[in-house]
C-alpha cells in the first residue's frame, strides 16, 4: 500500500528505490533491485513466503518503473510544448532565411574568389511559411565596389512543386550602391518560395579573409526585420599573376595582338600568364607519375626479358603472352579497364597509385623487349669467352652481358621514358589530375586554346633535352662500338668531349659500321612497333 | 617481275577498296543527313528561308554531346531524344535539313558555336547564363530545369551540405560543375567529358556525389543507374536555350520565330509529353 501511494504521488525514481529497499528488508535481507529469478534456489526452497514476497515485489517494481516512465515523458512533453511556444516568436523573426551566399570563382586558372576583382555575387533566401516578403536590403561588407557593368538580377523561385522549381522574373525596383542593395518588390513573394538575387560584375573587398553579408527585409505588414546571418564568403587577396594579367589587359600591344584571331586563340598573352603558374603543378604531377612509374617498370621489364629467354617453354609462353597482350592493346584501353574495372571488383586504389601501376605495367612490356633485344644483341663470343673463363650463367649475365647491354639500351630506354611521359596525358580521361587535366580545366573556363599551347611547352621542357641526350648517347655508342673495346671508365668521359670527332671517324671505318648496325637492329625495331600500336 | 606486278595491282585494288570504304564510313558517321519529316496537315513545306548564313547552304549543322537522355542521346549510331525531335521540327519549319555532327565534347561546344566554322547551332541542353551570353547568343528558352545532386544509394550524405571537402564530379563545362565549384566548400571537383562517365565514376567510387541537370538525373537514376539516388533537387531555375553564333542574328531570329510557332501550335507540347511525364512549363 505504501509503495502504491508513493508511486501515485509521482515521486521520482530515488523515492522508489527507498521504498523497495524497505520492502525487501522486511522480506529478508536481500538487495532489492535483484529480481526473483536471480534469488538463490536454496533461499527460495527454504523460505516459501519470502520467495512469494520477492515475486510480488518485482511485479510491483516493474509497474512502478512503467508508471514513472509515463510520468516522466508527460513532463518532458509539457516542457517541450513550452519550449516550442517560447521559440515560435524567434523563428518568426527569421521568416526570410538565408540559404546561400556565394560568389563565383573569378581567379583565372583557379577556383578562388579574388577580392577587388569583378565576380558574381549570389544571395538566395527562402520565405518561410506564414510570411510574405515585400522588400529586402542587403548590406555589403566595407570595401566593396561597383564596376561600370555591374547589374542586378532578381528572380523568384516558385517552389509549388519541389521537384520542379520554376524561376519567374520579379517586378521590382533595385537601388544598388557599393554599400548596400535595396530591392522593393511590386508584389510580395509568397511563403515557401525563394528569392534569388544575383549581382553581376561586382567587386568584393580586396582582402584575404572572410566577409559576410547582412541585411534586413520588410514583411507584408511593412515591418522591417533583421536577416539571419548567412554563411560567409572566403576571399583571397589579389595574386601577383592576376595583377600582371590585369595590367597586361590594359596594354595596347596586347589588345592589338589579340585582335588577330589566330594569336588570340592560340597565343593569348593573358592566358599564357594565367596558365604558366597553374600548369606548373600539373606538370609536376605528370613528372611525378612517370618518375615513379618508370623505375618500377625497369625491374619488372628485366624480369620479363629473362623469362622470355628462359629455357622453360611455359615461362617463355607466359611472358610472351604478357608482352604481346600489353603491347598489342592501346594504353588508353588498359587505363579504362583498370580505372573502371577494378572498382567494380571492390578494389579502390588511389588514382595516382593506380595510374602509376598502369603506366608501369604498360612500360614494363616495352622495356622487356628492349632489354631482351639488348641482351641478345651482345655478340655470342662474349658468352663463350665468359664461360671459357669459368663463369656460370648468372655470373656471365651480371658481370659480362648486362654491363654491355646497359650502354646499348640507354637510348631506347630514354625514348621509352619520353613516350611514357607523354602517355601520362591519357590519364586525364579518367579524371587523374595531371598536366593535361589542368590544361583542359583551364581551356574550359577560358574558351581559349592557349593553355594547351602552354601545356605543350611544359611537355617539351622534358622531352626536348631528353631527345638531345639520346642523340648524344647514340653518337657515343656508335663511337665506342666503332673502336675496339674501349676502356670502360676513360671511354665514357672522353667520349663526351670529342663525340663529334669520333663519329666522323666511325664514318671512315665503313667495315665496322654495318656490324654495329646489325647489332642494334633488334633494339630499334621496338619503337616503330609502339607507334604502330597506338 | 610479273609476280611483283600482280602484287602491285592487288595492293592498288586494296587501297582503292579501303579508301572507298573510308569515304563510305565518313558519310555514314556524319550520319543523320535527315530529310525533314513530311509536313503534317495540308500546308506544303515552306520554302527555305533566304539569308540564313549557315555554313553549308540548305543545312543547319548541329553540335551536341549526344549523351544527355532524355534530351539527346544515341540509339545505336542514330541521334534521338527530345531536343533531336525539336531540332527536326525547327528544321522542317524553316525548310532546312538538320544535320548532327558526331558527338562533341560539351566543354568545347560554346567555343565551337562562337567560332562559327564547324556548326551553326549548339543544341545540347545549354543553360542560358550571362557568362555564356558573352560568347554566343541564345534562343528563347525551351525548357525549365534545375540541378540535382546524385549519390550512391545507402551513402551517408543527406544533402549537399554534407559534401564539404569531399571529391565530387560533374560533366566538364556544365552549370552543375560551376554550381559545385561555387557552393561546395573545399571540394575537389573532377570534370568528365560526359555525364555517363561521371556516373560511372560515381559507381566506381571515384567521387562521392555528382551534379547535373535534374530531368537527366531522374531519367538516369530511374533507368540505368538504379544504384544511385537523387538526394537534393537544387532550385537554380535554369532555362535551356539553343546557342547560335553572334555572327548569325538572322538564324537566331528564324529559330526564335520557329520555336514560338511550335510552342503556340502545340507541336512542342506533343513532343514534350512524349518524353516527360509532367506538364510543360514553357508556354
Amino acid at each position: 500500500m505504501l509503495r502504491d501511494t508513493a508511486v501515485r504521488d509521482g515521486r521520482l525514481p530515488r523515492a522508489r528505490a527507498t521504498v523497495s529497499l524497505r520492502a525487501s528488508t522486511r522480506a529478508h535481507l536481500r538487495l532489492p533491485a535483484q529480481p526473483a529469478a536471480f534469488a538463490r534456489p536454496s533461499d527460495r526452497a527454504a523460505r516459501g513466503t519470502s520467495a512469494r514476497a520477492a515475486v510480488l515485489h518485482s511485479a510491483l517494481l516493474r509497474s512502478a518503473v512503467l508508471r514513472s516512465a509515463v510520468l516522466r515523458s508527460t513532463v518532458l512533453l509539457v516542457l517541450l510544448v513550452l519550449l516550442v511556444l517560447l521559440l515560435i516568436p524567434a523563428t518568426r523573426a527569421f521568416a526570410l532565411t538565408t540559404d546561400r551566399v556565394t560568389a563565383a570563382p573569378n581567379q583565372d586558372g583557379g577556383r578562388n574568389i579574388i577580392g577587388g576583382e569583378p565576380t558574381r555575387l549570389t544571395w538566395v533566401g527562402t520565405v518561410e511559411e506564414g510570411e510574405e516578403v515585400c522588400g529586402i536590403t542587403l548590406v555589403f561588407p566595407e570595401g566593396c565596389a561597383l564596376t561600370e557593368d555591374t547589374y542586378v538580377k532578381v528572380q523568384e523561385m516558385v517552389m509549388t512543386d519541389p521537384q520542379h522549381p520554376l524561376h519567374e522574373e520579379l517586378e521590382c525596383s533595385e537601388d544598388l550602391t557599393a554599400e548596400r542593395l535595396i530591392i522593393t518588390l511590386d508584389d510580395p513573394i509568397a511563403a515557401g518560395n525563394l528569392l534569388y538575387v544575383e549581382i553581376y560584375k561586382f567587386c568584393l573587398p580586396s582582402l584575404n579573409g572572410e566577409v559576410s553579408i547582412t541585411g534586413s527585409y520588410v514583411d507584408d505588414a511593412g515591418v522591417e526585420h533583421e536577416l539571419a546571418p548567412g554563411p560567409s564568403i572566403s576571399l583571397i587577396a589579389i595574386t601577383g599573376t592576376q595583377r600582371l594579367i590585369n595590367s597586361l589587359a590594359q596594354q595596347d600591344w596586347v589588345q592589338a595582338w589579340n585582335s588577330v584571331k589566330f594569336l588570340n586563340i592560340f597565343l593569348n598573352p593573358l592566358w599564357i600568364v594565367a596558365a604558366v603558374p597553374s600548369l606548373f603543378f600539373g606538370w609536376l604531377r605528370s613528372l611525378g607519375l612517370v618518375l615513379l612509374g618508370f623505375p618500377l617498370a625497369i625491374p619488372v621489364g628485366l624480369g620479363i626479358a629473362f623469362l622470355r629467354m628462359s629455357r622453360f617453354r611455359l615461362l617463355r609462353l607466359v611472358s610472351s603472352i604478357y608482352v604481346n597482350v600489353i603491347r598489342g592493346t592501346p594504353l588508353f584501353l588498359q587505363i579504362y579497364i583498370a580505372f573502371f574495372g577494378l572498382p567494380l571488383l571492390g578494389i579502390k586504389p588511389n588514382d595516382y597509385v593506380l595510374g602509376i601501376l598502369v603506366l608501369a605495367m604498360n612500360s614494363s612490356a616495352y622495356l622487356a623487349e628492349i632489354f631482351r633485344a639488348g641482351i641478345q644483341s651482345i655478340n655470342k663470343g662474349q658468352f663463350e669467352a665468359a664461360s671459357s673463363l669459368g663463369m656460370n650463367g648468372v655470373q656471365t649475365m651480371f658481370f659480362v652481358i648486362i654491363p654491355q647491354t646497359v650502354r646499348r639500351v640507354i637510348p631506347t630506354m630514354t625514348s621509352e621514358f619520353i613516350l611514357l611521359f607523354k602517355d601520362t596525358s591519357l590519364l586525364a580521361a579518367v579524371g587523374v589530375m595531371e598536366q593535361m587535366m589542368f590544361a583542359k580545366t583551364l581551356v574550359n573556363t577560358a574558351g581559349n586554346m592557349t593553355p594547351y599551347v602552354v601545356a605543350a611547352c611544359y611537355y617539351l621542357i622534358v622531352t626536348l633535352p631528353l631527345t638531345r641526350i639520346i642523340s648524344i648517347f647514340e653518337k657515343k655508342l656508335a663511337a665506342s662500338e666503332g673502336r675496339e673495346a674501349p676502356p670502360p671508365d676513360k671511354g665514357e668521359k672522353s667520349a663526351k668531349v670529342d663525340a663529334g670527332k669520333r663519329t666522323k671517324r666511325v664514318g671512315l671505318f665503313k667495315t665496322i659500321a654495318p656490324l654495329s648496325a646489325t647489332d642494334s637492329a633488334p633494339m630499334t625495331s621496338t619503337s616503330p612497333e609502339r607507334h604502330a600500336s597506338e | 617481275m610479273s609476280v611483283s606486278k600482280k602484287g602491285l595491282a592487288l595492293l592498288a585494288a586494296l587501297v582503292l577498296a579501303l579508301s572507298m570504304a573510308l569515304v563510305g564510313c565518313g558519310g555514314g558517321s556524319k550520319g543523320a543527313a535527315e530529310t525533314p519529316p513530311p509536313a503534317t496537315g495540308d500546308t506544303p513545306a515552306p520554302a527555305p528561308e533566304e539569308g540564313l548564313a549557315t555554313i553549308e547552304s540548305g543545312k543547319i549543322l548541329v553540335g551536341s554531346d549526344c549523351d544527355y537522355p532524355p534530351f539527346i542521346y544515341m540509339e545505336g549510331d542514330q541521334v534521338a531524344g527530345f531536343e533531336y525531335e525539336l531540332a527536326l521540327a525547327i528544321g522542317a519549319d524553316l525548310g532546312y535539313t538538320v544535320e548532327y555532327l558526331p558527338p562533341q565534347n560539351f566543354d568545347t561546344l560554346i567555343a565551337s558555336v562562337a567560332a562559327h566554322s564547324k556548326m551553326d547551332i549548339g543544341f545540347s541542353s545549354f543553360t542560358i547564363t550571362d557568362e555564356r551570353k558573352e560568347l554566343v547568343d541564345f534562343s528563347i528558352p525551351y525548357f525549365d530545369s534545375n540541378q540535382a545532386c546524385v549519390v550512391m544509394k545507402g551513402s551517408s550524405y543527406a544533402s549537399t551540405n554534407d559534401l564539404a571537402g569531399l571529391t565530387v564530379g560533374a560533366q566538364s563545362g556544365t552549370t552543375g560543375e560551376s554550381w559545385a565549384a561555387e557552393n561546395i566548400p573545399d571540394a575537389t571537383i573532377k570534370g568528365y567529358n560526359q555525364t555517363s562517365e561521371a556516373l560511372a565514376a560515381l559507381v566506381a567510387g571515384d567521387v562521392e556525389a555528382i551534379f547535373f541537370d535534374e530531368p537527366v538525373a531522374v531519367e538516369q537514376v530511374e533507368t540505368t543507374y538504379t544504384d544511385c539516388e537523387i538526394i537534393e533537387v537544387i532550385p537554380t531555375g535554369e532555362q535551356y536555350g539553343i546557342a547560335v553564333s553572334k555572327d548569325n542574328p538572322a538564324l537566331l531570329d528564324a529559330i526564335n520565330t520557329s520555336l514560338q510557332k511550335l510552342i503556340a501550335d502545340g507541336t512542342y507540347a506533343t513532343l514534350f509529353s512524349k518524353y516527360f511525364d509532367f506538364e510543360p512549363t514553357i508556354k
